[in-house]
């Protein structure tokens, strides 16, 4: 940072940014912001199936992410294996993992599950800088190609969508939702707390490294200080404005929050403490987040318009 | 390994491990009552450290002065967060997940906010001795090691003075088994709630020295807290003695480790450990088994 904030016109930050980031003009700018904000809200979508609805409170995320990212870029790179089998087997190891992990980790109460998790994620970034011959160590791989465009990602975040939205309104989702409401009610009401965690946290994983394997072609460059734990509780922290019972919510304000941190760039490190201003605000004074568990429905929206009319 | 360089380094992860001890009982004391993970302890360490480098850099110069004042600030600095933060939600009957988000936000908060404001540079504290070391026999020690290892022994004894024989050790011991109990035996439980928040930014106080004494100070260096919060798990949840041990392990383990097979391994390894004995033992090394309560 040259010169303070306020004494830099806008404008003129966002030439150096377009340059710094090799686009044309404004257009190219906006499609990439609206790239990158549409990846993370996939994560968000991962992390509020694992914490928004079954109450599982996990700093692995970025785990998860990097090993997406590192199985789709070593497979795609060095074993020539082709684009579409390179993202389905990264989602194939993020399932694996999360299955191995989950084994004796779902058992454990809540803080220890923390725990674990936490060092799950610090684990694999050791892992990634030690294992230097596969993974080019603190380098990172470079040279991987652009194959991921805006539509693609658009989709994946609608099918995303979709499944959640369902998933949540499912005996399934509902009896997530008993769990995280009270675990020890749920298990006298006959709901088998283990199998539930067990399945929502392969699902998450999934999904989690299935947003890492688009991140690692859409940003060209993966290193594995990609994701550290304050991004990852970084997720679930947007669950949690945005409504810790609704899907419109999470997605809503992880829009807002990348979207915005790409727009100001400049601002840069004062967008997280924005970002924490605003969490501790909406907690204290709206504990439920900012949408509660408001959702948009294609249904409701249509009965409004019905009686409306 | 030579046996001086084996000893050297078992005494340099005892000291280290004395600071994660600190930072163990710091934060047990904060989940022994209100039962939730206290990663904002990260932010008091911080604030601690820029603060203690402050003070002894630009208005006083005096080890023993400036420690007193850096502890006396983290404590209050406990105070304000637990005001401002963890009460409102408190009295608002929140779940337990809401006070565990708004303690990471807070944590984040904290370092982003040195990382906007002062920027990643290293800040080092003055040096306060002139000489470094002590050579005892063949074995050379690190005088900063040392007055950590005093330091973290004594501020744990007056600890468990204070926890063990004062009338509020009494109450903040009671309020740790049942926090509705002793507010209807006419505790101040709203006292006792500030208090432990005192005590525990006091422990996060003389940790933020510390640490910013042994290293330098940047903007991350709450993020070594979590190794405190790391032994306060395998020591046991609510056990402050298991989180000493577990401390005092870790630091070891880590120095040796690093000295034999490198830092990255040395991650691997660990975490690896604690893996396994979570696995063999969920409640810690002195933990009861945590029942789950309606």
């Amino acid at each position: 940072m040259s010169s303070p904030l306020w004494k830099r016109g806008v404008r003129g930050d966002f030439v150096e940014i377009f340059k710094s980031i090799g686009v044309r003009g404004p257009m190219e700018f906006y499609i990439k912001v609206l790239e990158i904000t549409c990846l993370h809200t996939i994560l968000v979508l991962g992390a509020y199936l694992m914490t928004g609805l079954t109450g599982l409170f996990s700093l692995g995320q970025g785990g998860f992410v990097s090993i997406g990212a590192y199985t789709a870029s070593i497979a795609y790179l060095h074993f020539n294996v082709p684009f579409p089998m390179a993202i389905l087997m990264a989602v194939l190891m993020g399932s694996a993992v999360g299955f191995l992990i989950g084994i004796p980790t779902l058992r454990l109460h809540r803080d220890y599950f923390l725990l674990v998790t936490f060092g799950f994620g610090e684990m694999i970034r050791a892992a990634l800088l030690h294992l230097a011959q596969l993974t080019g160590g603190a380098l990172g791989i470079a040279g991987i190609p652009k194959l991921v465009d805006l539509p693609m990602i658009l989709i994946s975040i609608l099918f995303i969508t979709f499944l959640i939205y369902n998933l949540k309104r499912s005996r399934f989702g509902r009896n997530c939702i008993a769990i995280r409401d009270d675990e020890l009610a749920a298990s006298l009401m006959g709901i088998n707390v283990y199998s539930h965690k067990m399945k929502v946290f392969i699902l998450s994983s999934a999904i989690t490294s299935y947003g890492g394997a688009l991140y690692a072609f859409l940003i060209m460059f993966i290193e594995p200080n990609l994701f550290n734990w304050l991004e990852s509780a970084k997720l679930i922290i947007i669950t949690f404005v945005g409504g810790v019972n609704s899907i419109t919510g999470a997605i809503i304000a992880s829009v807002v929050y990348y979207s915005f941190g790409e727009f100001f760039r400049f601002v840069d490190v004062w967008r997280d403490v924005l970002l924490a201003l605003a969490v501790l605000f909406v907690t204290i004074f709206r504990p439920g987040g900012i949408f509660g568990s408001w959702e948009l429905s294609p249904t409701k929206l249509f009965s409004w318009r019905a009686k409306k009319g | 390994m030579e046996l001086n360089i084996l000893l050297q380094q078992i005494f340099n992860g005892i000291s280290l491990g004395g600071v994660y001890a600190l930072e163990a009982v710091g934060f047990g004391i904060i989940f022994n009552i209100l039962k939730f993970s206290n990663f904002s302890h990260s932010g008091v360490v911080a604030i601690s450290a820029y603060f203690g480098f402050f003070v002894s850099r630009y208005i006083y110069t005096h080890f023993l002065v400036t420690l007193i004042i850096t502890t006396l600030a983290g404590g209050l600095i406990g105070v304000i967060i637990e005001k401002l933060i963890f009460r409102p939600i408190r009295l608002k009957g929140a779940p337990l997940t809401l006070f565990l988000v708004n303690s990471i936000t807070a944590a984040m908060l904290v370092q982003q906010f040195f990382a906007a404001t002062l920027g990643d540079d290293y800040y080092p504290y003055p040096v306060f001795m002139k000489q470094t070391s002590i050579n005892i026999g063949n074995l050379t020690i690190s005088k900063t090691y040392t007055l950590m290892l005093i330091i973290s022994g004594l501020v744990l004894l007056l600890l468990t003075y204070v926890l063990k024989r004062t009338k509020v050790g009494i109450a903040l011991r009671a309020a740790s088994t049942d926090i509705r109990t002793p507010s209807l035996m006419g505790v101040n439980i709203d006292f006792v709630i500030s208090v432990a928040f005192f005590i525990a930014g006091v422990l996060g106080g003389i940790t933020g020295y510390l640490l910013g004494m042994t290293y330098s100070v940047d903007p991350f260096i709450g993020s070594m807290i979590l190794k405190g919060i790391i032994a306060a798990i395998i020591g046991g949840m609510g056990s402050l003695g298991g989180g000493v041990i577990a401390g005092l392990l870790l630091g070891g383990a880590e120095c040796l480790l690093i000295a034999e097979i490198g830092s990255s391994l040395t991650q691997i390894v660990i975490y690896s450990g604690i893996f396994v004995l979570l696995l063999i033992r969920p409640e810690g090394i002195a933990g009861k088994r945590y029942i789950i309560k309606a």
